[in-house]
Parts: structure tokens; C-alpha cells; sequence
């Protein structure tokens, strides 16, 4: 069996499971954001009620706005911040950063764990060794919250193995963009992959990352990186002991093994309007843009700031450019004040946004109007979801997005090395 | 796992078509700035964005079909739940996001991967679904494929009425600890 077969049969209290059985798990996690807590409670209230098996593994963080933007969604923010009340699950609450970025960071994820989540980028936890999929609100309401258990048809797995050392310039997001457009949307329904080889060995932690977190963009139920000592180090500084981990055992066999080399790979750009469009940046080269945003599943992360501050460093943000900067979490807006980034950035005309998903489907900020063009670290850029259906979306590095906040337009980022 | 489901709980559904292309993501099915609205305004907007003419059009019965990873992006249940509460009896197509799918099946909605589902019938022409036989027909114009088998646990939960009711039917192991 392979890894996340290992911990299905684990939690299922089975000896052996194989791709297609359906078995139902044990629940380590849950992960739910501001806007599915909402509709979960009220399924779970209205068509369930009673408690909550195991409060403690319910965990819920609000993401999507970092304050109240109107009555309503006040209203619906307290509905649920008194929900986890008064069953006592945790709460992340306005300001604490993205759902996934928090829940690692807050150490809620654990190598071996059987990892549920709300959203659909959920299988990002992969990359800590857990099997992690996305469940939906009657999945959370029935099975999850009352008995801390889920129903899971065991998938079918793809070796993904990427090779080489990436040119000055090629982040691993642009890696992870270009891989998504190669493999293409949707093109592993119900399966999983697993993310190995000589490139992915040599990434810290937040940089696998962007590979578990684009795997549902090609259909994938779930991913992972097998654990190592970055990860195990990774555990270590967030204080994490004890952590059952799991591997694949020796010789297991994939449903197929597809292998890249990333060596000769130039900056990437995902353009409009679906995540499977991707090309060289250079080809959209000169391209106008209102708006820069490091921020959400995809960006926001210690590294993103990193760069970013490095490019501003050498030039300012172009006079007409909104550039967002919105931490993963606040332990990025901690280390980023105590570097002196938070600072650089400010001066160099970005403006800081709380811990949050950032312009995530513009729930709170980074609504534009037709015509309006962002380039951002966001993962996602189908019509309507930042305002206008004909505003546009572009996806890119943190280096990308950065040199385009200089430059007032989409540019190769690779004149800032 | 066998399924006790069996044809005569899921008798042909037949209804007007509504045709839809490749990667339809949740976005378009219920807008983000509808997703906490109540339901009947959700109605007002279901699908819109795609075809204007869909929310009030729409009646009770139709069928949709569509081509690959129908329901991508987001994961949130309204968009499954709108679609069931327009009146769509089913939806066939050439694949699906797992977790709209798994969202469908958990609310008592009927959906089928078909391969060639995307440009089996346009707007308006009538199409028949069988679950269990997996036969899908474009009653207008005589065409007829073959749809992939559904997961037997999933015609159970289907039966049941969505896994609300299993698991009060069933319990806490949706019935796998009796099998």
C-alpha cells in the first residue's frame, strides 16, 4: 500500500484497502472556513442537532473576511463564532489568515493524519503526509461533526516525479502552474498523486506546497509528499511531537508514473479565464494591469513576501497599481515586521491587508470593475469571482506579480535577478 | 459493496435538456455573491452567468448535460443544492468534480458520467437517464450511449434520499459495519 492507502485503512480499522473499495474513516481534522462553517451549522442544526463527537478536531477559521463588510455577514459571522462556542471547537477568528496556511501553522496538521477539509484546495495538506480530501456540507453535518467520520472511496494513485534544478527567475509556482496546464483540468478524477523526485526533495516544505495545492485543479481527490526530515524538521518547529508518520511500503506500484524535468522551464503565467491556461510570461508581456495581489491559497506565504520585498527594493510600485499584500498568516506578518519587510514594502508604495484569503472571490476586498485586470498569487481566475465577469485574472509568481506592481504591466520578471 | 438498490427505486427520469460545455466551475452555477442568499433568490441566478434564459426557464424534470469536470472550483454544497432545487432530475456528464459529485449524491440528486454526454442533445430535446442500466438517450433524435456503472454505495445513499437519511437509517458506519 501506499501512503495515504496506509492511513485509510489505519483510520477504517482495516489491515489492507485498495483503489475503488469504500470505506468509512476516523477523522483526525476538520477544516472549515467562514463561509462553509455557515452552511454546514445549518445543515447540522437544522436536519441533524446534538453534539459534537470530538469538538476539538473541528476547526474553523475565518478567511474569507477579516472584519465585517456589512450586517449580514456579521450576523453570520457571530451564527457560527457562537456555534464553536458552545460545542468548543477552535476558532481562528477575523485576522488570523488563510485556512490552509493557519491550520499547518497553528500545528492542527499532523503527519499520518486523516485530514478532512471544507474547501476545495483542501488536498494541500498532503504535503505534510496525511491523506486530506474536501468534503461537502451534508458530508460535515452527517457523518463528520456527530461521529467524527467520513465515507471515502479509496483512489487510485499517480507518481508524479520531477527532476532537475530551475533557472534563476523559475519559482516553484511557476513549476506548479506549468504542471497543471501539462497534466490538464480535471484529467485525474477521483485520483490521487503523489509528488516525488530530485526537485521536490529539494524544496522547504512551503514550497511542495503549490504542488498538493493545485492538485484538485486537475481533478485530483488528494496529494502528497512523502514525509522527510524537511518535513519532520518543519514538525519540529512547530513544536509537533509524536507524529505517527507514515510511507509508501517498499515496491508499491502506481496507477502510472509520470516524470517531468523542470531544468529548461521559463517564468510562467496562468491567464483567463481557467486555470489549465498557462504559457511563458513573456508571451503576455506588456499586458496593463490595475492591480497586484500577493495573497491567497497560493501566495501569501513568508517566501512570496520575501521576494516581493526584494524586487520593490530595486524599484518602486508603479504610481497607478493597487498592490495588496496580504499575509497566509500571522506568523508571516510577524516575521515579515521583524525582518523589515513589512516596512520596505509599505514605503514602496504596497499596502498591507489583515491575515485573510485576501481577494478570494472578492468576499472582502478585490472586487473589479469590467475591463480591470489583476495579476495575483491567487489560484484560481474564472469569470465573476473578483467582481466582473469581464474583469480579468492573471496567475503568477510572487517574483511575477511583483515586477508587474513595478512596472504597471505584465513584464519577465527575470529583468529583477 | 453491493448496493440494495436495484432498478425499480430508480425508474427512467425523461425531461428537456440543457446543454453545457467542459469545466463548468461552482462560480457559475451560484455566484459567490449569491451564496448566502436564501434559496429562492439563489434560484433567481442559478446558472445564469452560462444561460440567462436557465433560471426561468427551468422546470421541474429537466436534465442536464454537460461535459467534463462538470461542477469544478469551489467545493460549496449550494451549487449541487440549487441545481436540485430548480428541478433538475439528473445530470449527465462526461465526468464531474469529485466533490460536486460527492456533493449530488449526498443530497439525493442523481448524476452519471457518460462519455459522450457533451454532445449528445441541445436545448430543449428530450433525453432519458436509467441509472441502472446506464442507457442515456436523446429521445428527439434517436442517439444512445452508454453510461459509466455508479458506484453501488452511492445508489444506496441515493436511495436512502442523501446521506442524511443513511446515516439515521443506517448509522453512524453508513451500514458498512452490517456487511
Amino acid at each position: 500500500m501506499n501512503m495515504i492507502e496506509k492511513i485509510l485503512a489505519k483510520r477504517s480499522g482495516r489491515n489492507k484497502v485498495a483503489p475503488g473499495e469504500v470505506v468509512v474513516c476516523e477523522v483526525d481534522c476538520a477544516l472549515l472556513h467562514d463561509l462553509s462553517a455557515r452552511s454546514c451549522r445549518l445543515v447540522f442544526e437544522n436536519k441533524m442537532g446534538g453534539t459534537i463527537a470530538h469538538p476539538e478536531r473541528i476547526v474553523t477559521v475565518f478567511d474569507h473576511k477579516f472584519s465585517s463588510p456589512s450586517e449580514e455577514k456579521a450576523i453570520a459571522l457571530q451564527g457560527t463564532r457562537e456555534f464553536c462556542y458552545r460545542h468548543g471547537m477552535p476558532l481562528h477568528d477575523c485576522g488570523s489568515g488563510n485556512i490552509h496556511n493557519v491550520a499547518v501553522q497553528m500545528g492542527h496538521i499532523r503527519p499520518g493524519d486523516l485530514v478532512v477539509g471544507s474547501d476545495s484546495h483542501s488536498p494541500v495538506q498532503g504535503v505534510m503526509g496525511t491523506f486530506c480530501a474536501s468534503l461537502g456540507n451534508d458530508s460535515y453535518a452527517a457523518t463528520v461533526m456527530p461521529h467524527s467520520k467520513a465515507w471515502f472511496r479509496v483512489p487510485e494513485t499517480i507518481r508524479v516525479e520531477l527532476t532537475g534544478t530551475t533557472r534563476p527567475g523559475t519559482t516553484a509556482r511557476d513549476v506548479a502552474l506549468w504542471l497543471c496546464s501539462v497534466i490538464g483540468e480535471g484529467k485525474v478524477n477521483y485520483q490521487a498523486i503523489k509528488f516525488c523526485g530530485e526537485y521536490i526533495d529539494s524544496l522547504p516544505l512551503w514550497d511542495r506546497w503549490l504542488f498538493t495545492l493545485m492538485a484538485v485543479d486537475v481533478g485530483a481527490k488528494a496529494a502528497y509528499v512523502e514525509p522527510d526530515k524537511t518535513t519532520l524538521d518543519f514538525c519540529d518547529s512547530l513544536g509537533l511531537a509524536g507524529c505517527e508518520v507514515e510511507k509508501d511500503d517498499p515496491g508499491t506500484t502506481f496507477i502510472a508514473d509520470w516524470k517531468w524535468d523542470v531544468s529548461d522551464l521559463e517564468p510562467q503565467i496562468c491567464f483567463p479565464p481557467t486555470v489549465g491556461n498557462v504559457a511563458p510570461i513573456r508571451k503576455y508581456a506588456g499586458t496593463p494591469i490595475q492591480y497586484a495581489e500577493l495573497g491567497g491559497h497560493g501566495g501569501g506565504r513568508l517566501l512570496d513576501v520575501e521576494m516581493a520585498a526584494r524586487v520593490l527594493a530595486k524599484k518602486p510600485k508603479q504610481e497607478r497599481v493597487k498592490f495588496n499584500v496580504v499575509p497566509g498568516s500571522r506568523h508571516v506578518f510577524s516575521m515579515a515586521a521583524k525582518s523589515g519587510d513589512v516596512a520596505l514594502l509599505h514605503e514602496r508604495g504596497a499596502t498591507w491587508f489583515p491575515a485573510s484569503t485576501g481577494s478570494n472571490q472578492a468576499v472582502n476586498m478585490g472586487a473589479m470593475a469590467a475591463g480591470e485586470t489583476m495579476i495575483s498569487t491567487h489560484v484560481r481566475n474564472f469569470p465573476g469571482r473578483n467582481g466582473s465577469p469581464k474583469a480579468n485574472m492573471f496567475l503568477a509568481s510572487a517574483l511575477s506579480v511583483a515586477a508587474a506592481a513595478t512596472a504597471g504591466k505584465i513584464i519577465d520578471p527575470r529583468e529583477f535577478l | 459493496m453491493a448496493s440494495d438498490a436495484s432498478s425499480k427505486d430508480f425508474p427512467t427520469m425523461r425531461g428537456r435538456a440543457w446543454q453545457f460545455g467542459d469545466n463548468v466551475p461552482t462560480d457559475q452555477i451560484v455566484a459567490t455573491a449569491v451564496v448566502m442568499s436564501p434559496m429562492e433568490v439563489v434560484l433567481k441566478h442559478v446558472l445564469e452567468e452560462l444561460k440567462p434564459e436557465f433560471p426561468g426557464s427551468v422546470r421541474q424534470g429537466d436534465i442536464i448535460v454537460a461535459g467534463d469536470h462538470f461542477g469544478q472550483s469551489s467545493g460549496r454544497g449550494v451549487a449541487a443544492k440549487a441545481i436540485q432545487a430548480a428541478g433538475v432530475a439528473c445530470i449527465a456528464a462526461e465526468s464531474f468534480a469529485r466533490t460536486f459529485l460527492r456533493n449530488c449524491y449526498e443530497i439525493g440528486l442523481p448524476i452519471i458520467e457518460c462519455p459522450g454526454a457533451g454532445r449528445l442533445a441541445r436545448d430543449g430535446e428530450i433525453v432519458s437517464v436509467d441509472l441502472v442500466s446506464g442507457v442515456v438517450r436523446n429521445e428527439t433524435t434517436g442517439a444512445t450511449l452508454k453510461a459509466r456503472p455508479v458506484e453501488p454505495f452511492l445508489l444506496t445513499m441515493l436511495k436512502a434520499g442523501g446521506i442524511i437519511p443513511l446515516v439515521k437509517k443506517s448509522g453512524p458506519d453508513l451500514g458498512f459495519k452490517d456487511r
